[in-house]
């Protein structure tokens, strides 16, 4: 008796199985131990891994953000100046530099840095008692 | 790299050293200024896994202030690891048998917890009064600001300053001030 219904196809999986497991394999070419070579062992840790590599996908550009911020709070301290001081004043003189690029310049441009935070100091000044 | 680069890079990554003076001072406090130094977080090259944490000599601990009634309340905790080895020192005991140690304690616990923390530790020095060894304080190249104004005793002022202040009017001679408990 010959079945040609869909239901011979339920248990053969996709392409060959060497080719299918080489997937996986190359994804734990760099892991530890028999992580790297059982393939039981190796699907659950590439499962885990490709999670955490979505999730960090996100959260890199919030570390990124905090070490920008806490570099240029580095940067605008060494003038006399505080962080959300500092930004508000850039803002509302309509210097529009993103927290990377100020990160950059505070450590590699000082003396622009200089400049900036003097723009920042002098509204705060300004606008000390209104 | 030329030669005025290169020494541009030591001087950047150099460690410097800064004086601090916990007279007087809240050492909860003092150990947020302080680990900001001790971490690098000051400057604007700072990132984690970069080693440019600065050396920090805090003078003066044994006469650090503690706010409120914490000399008393504040208690420190201590565990042998054997059974019954549990003990609570409060923080007058813990002064008096070591000045250093609550300065020291706050800053371990302000450092957070990381593998970082024990090396970062290594580059604070701590010492009770202003005697401070000739080959660490020649190191000294800039001060921390203190966090509290020290005020000043009224007996560590002259008598004659006292004399001459001036003054509205003289007590009685019958007069007898309240006595201070």
């Amino acid at each position: 008796m010959v079945f040609l219904t869909a239901v011979n196809l339920i248990r053969s999986r996709g392409p060959d199985e060497w080719w299918r497991k080489r997937k996986i394999f190359k994804l734990a070419a760099y892991f530890y131990g028999r992580r790297r070579n059982c393939y039981s062992l190796a699907i659950r840790s590439v499962h885990r891994a490709l999670v955490y590599a979505t999730k960090s996908r996100q959260e890199r550009k919030s570390d990124l953000a905090e070490l920008w911020k806490q570099r240029i709070t580095a940067g605008a301290a060494q003038h006399g100046i505080e962080y959300w001081q500092f930004m508000d004043g850039l803002h509302k003189n309509n210097i529009e530099i993103n927290k990377k690029n100020l990160a950059d310049l505070a450590a590699w441009e000082p003396a622009s840095f200089e400049s900036l935070a003097k723009i920042s100091k002098d509204f705060v000044e300004k606008n000390r008692n209104k | 790299m030329s030669s005025r680069q290169r020494v541009q890079q030591w001087a950047t990554f150099a460690r410097q050293w800064h004086i601090f003076d916990c007279k007087w001072q809240n050492p909860y406090e003092s150990a947020i200024a302080i680990v900001k130094h001790l971490k690098g977080l000051h400057k604007p090259i700072y990132h984690p896994m970069n080693d440019c944490g600065d050396h920090v000599i805090c003078i003066n601990t044994k006469e650090i202030a503690l706010p409120g009634n914490e000399w008393t309340k504040r208690a420190y905790f201590h565990h042998t690891g054997y059974p019954g080895g549990a003990s609570w020192t409060l923080a007058w005991e813990l002064h008096s048998k070591d000045p250093v140690m609550i300065m020291k304690k706050a800053i371990y616990r302000r450092l957070g917890n990381n593998l970082q923390r024990r090396y970062t530790m290594q580059r604070l020095h701590l010492f009770p009064d202003d005697n401070v060894p000739k080959e660490l304080i020649e190191n000294v190249t800039s001060q921390i600001r203190q966090l509290r104004v020290v005020p000043q005793r009224i007996d560590h002022i002259e008598k004659d300053v006292i004399d001459n202040y001036p003054k509205i009017m003289d007590y009685p001679t019958d007069y007898l001030p309240k006595t201070l408990k």
